[in-house]
Order: C-alpha cells, then structure tokens, then sequence
C-alpha cells in the first residue's frame, strides 16, 4: 500500500547491469535504457516515414514533413537566415524532449526528463553552444551582450552584474523548468490518483463513489493536461534555443 | 505536366496555407509557454544570486556583504528577465514580413 502510493516510487533509476571504466560508474540504468528507446522510436520513426518518399505524401511523410516544417518555422521566424545551420540541432533537441515526454506518459514508462542530470546536461550544452558560436562569429565583441549600449557610464557598474546574472539564470531556468514541470505533473498526477483507494480504504463504499465520481474526472482532466505540458515544454525549450542563439548569430538588439 | 511543374506548384499553395494557417498553430500554447519561461526566469535569476553571492562570501570572505548584494541583484536580473520577455512578446509581430515565405525546406535533406 504504502510503496503503490509513494508519488516518488516512479523516479527511481535502478541499474540494469554494471558497467566500469576505471573508477567511473557508468552502469547502464533504466533511464539509459527509455533514453535509448526513445531515440531509436524517433529515427525508427522518421527513417520509415520518409523511406519512400514522393510529391504526393503518404500520411506518414506527411506527419514527418510537417514536424520538420514546425521546427524549421520557428528557427526561421527567430533567427531568420542565420539560424539556417542550426535546425537539425533545434529539430533533435524539440524532438528527444519531446518523445521522452511522451513516453514518460505512458504507465509503467520510465520519464528520463524529470531528471535534472538529463535536462541539465542539455541546457548547458545549449548555453556553452551559444558562447562558442558567438565567440567564433563576433570574437570578443560577444560579450557587448553584457553592456547594453545607450546606458550611462555610471549605471554600467550595476547593469553589468545584472546583465551577467540573467545570462547565467538561463541555463539554470532552461533546465529546471523542464524537470520542474515532468517531475511536478507526474507527482500531482500519483497523488490525485492515490486519492481513491485512500478514500475507498477510509470511507468504504461511500469513499469509492466519491473517488469515482469526483477524482477520477479530475485525472482525466490532469491527464490531458500533461499531455499539452508535454509538448509545451519541448517547445519551450526548442524556441528559447533559438532566442538564445540569436544573441550569438544576431544584430545587435 | 512534367514533374517539375508540380513541385512548383505544391510549393505555391503550401506558402499560401502557411500565410493563412501558421499564424494560427504557431499561437497555440503560445501564452501558457509564456507563463513557464516567465515564472522560472524570475527564480533562476534569484538562485544564481544567491549561489553567487555563497560564493563570494567563501572566497573573499565578506559574509554576510556578498550574499546580500547578489540576492538583491538576483531579484533586479529577475525583474529584468520577466519584462524583458512580457515587452518582447507585446511587441512581436504575429504577421510579420516572413510569414508570407515558404516554411518547408524543399531541398533540404531532413
């Protein structure tokens, strides 16, 4: 009873087999595993979508062109013709978050996302990406991001500090917000459903028809909603990729 | 009619839908997105002050100086991050001159 209802059972990375190379740990876990499941859906997926291709697309094409055409719009609406090379990163990033979150909607899967070390990793893959590529394509002059220009001298001694800490929030935020939000709607959505057996044992028959009839719309509801979260937040992150690479490949802004 | 011919003219109608449609399914979750980038913005600026400010404190030994400038620059980077989102979004043009370009890389190998 207690371990069915424990909304924090279904976050546990257990070790599949054991792996060492030297001193480091690198045994293959469950969220190994769905991460690779999940990526070999993705291009099992596209490879046969677009396997054979023709002008006049199957549904299968069809679906695959327009999730390629989504990705590509957002890249060309922020960064406009700069961004161009930057599509195939913006389209695995959107499309691993977003099958991974998926995924993790399915009972008994594994979500690989509400662990900070997986969207971690990748938001500061994303920022150390910017720095490189602004550095490369402006040289020193990418750090001008952190003098606004038209500010007075004196104000500069403040507006710097806060500059360089709202750049060094973004990976942080980009990450957490991710995690937050799978972790979050999948707590919320155990504990909601942990309510009607917890008020079946509490008030017996009575307790089993309010679970039914009040809780149990209440997790279809939530249910539906982390599915929007699910592709939300993939998108979130794929645009903020963008926006934050604007300010490598960018004008001035 | 070659084949040619065709593709020109699936590539005509798509940039039509996409004047009229993207507009639209490019606005979907637009503002809910909103509210997540806003809300975890504002906090991740106010942890990086904090983890800051810890660590000026631990190096320079100033306790308690660091922690409380860089909380306090935290909240203003914060701030900053949540109005600079709210003006970016009032201003963004939901038409602007690329919507009428074609979305779909013909050539592109996907």
């Amino acid at each position: 009873m207690m371990v069915s209802t424990d909304p924090m059972h279904q976050f546990k990375i257990e070790k599949l087999f054991d792996l060492k190379l030297g001193d480091l740990d690198i045994s293959f876990t469950t969220s190994a595993m769905w991460m690779v499941i999940g990526v070999l859906l993705l291009i099992g997926f596209l490879a046969w979508a677009t396997s054979k291709m023709s002008t006049v697309p199957s549904r299968a094409q069809s679906l695959a062109e327009i999730w390629y055409g989504f990705i590509a719009g957002i890249v060309k609406d922020v960064n406009h013709a700069p961004g161009k090379p930057y599509i195939p990163l913006v389209f695995s990033l959107f499309s691993f978050i977003f099958v991974a979150n998926i995924i993790g909607m399915m009972p008994y899967f594994f979500t690989t996302t509400s662990h900070i070390a997986v969207t971690g990793f990748m938001a500061i893959f994303t920022i150390s990406l910017v720095v490189v590529v602004g550095l490369m394509k402006k040289g020193l002059g990418f750090f001008k991001i952190f003098v606004p220009s038209g500010v007075p001298v004196v104000l500069l001694f403040i507006v710097t500090p806060i500059e360089i800490i709202s750049f060094l929030s973004r990976p942080i935020s980009l990450g957490m917000r991710l995690f937050a939000n799978m972790l979050g709607g999948h707590v919320a959505l155990k504990v909601f459903a942990g309510f009607v057996p917890s008020l079946a044992v509490a008030l017996g028959g009575v307790g089993m028809l309010m679970g039914g009839l009040l809780v149990m719309p209440l997790i279809v509801g939530v249910t539906a909603l982390e599915f929007l979260v699910a592709f939300l937040q993939a998108y979130v992150f794929a645009m903020l990729t963008c926006v934050y690479l604007n300010d490598a490949l960018g004008e001035a802004h | 009619m070659s084949q040619d011919d065709l593709n020109k003219r699936i590539a005509k109608a798509q940039a039509e839908i996409d004047a009229r449609e993207r507009p639209r399914y490019m606005g979907t979750g637009k503002g809910m997105g909103l509210g997540f980038r806003m809300a975890s913005d504002f906090a991740a600026a106010v942890i990086v002050g904090v983890i800051l400010g810890l660590g000026i404190d631990a190096l320079f030994k100033v306790s308690p100086w660091g922690v409380i400038v860089c909380l306090l620059l935290g909240f203003v980077a914060g701030v900053r991050n949540v109005v600079a989102t709210a003006m970016k979004a009032n201003q963004a043009p939901e038409t602007g001159p690329e919507a009428g370009k074609a979305t779909k890389g013909e050539g592109d190998s996907a």
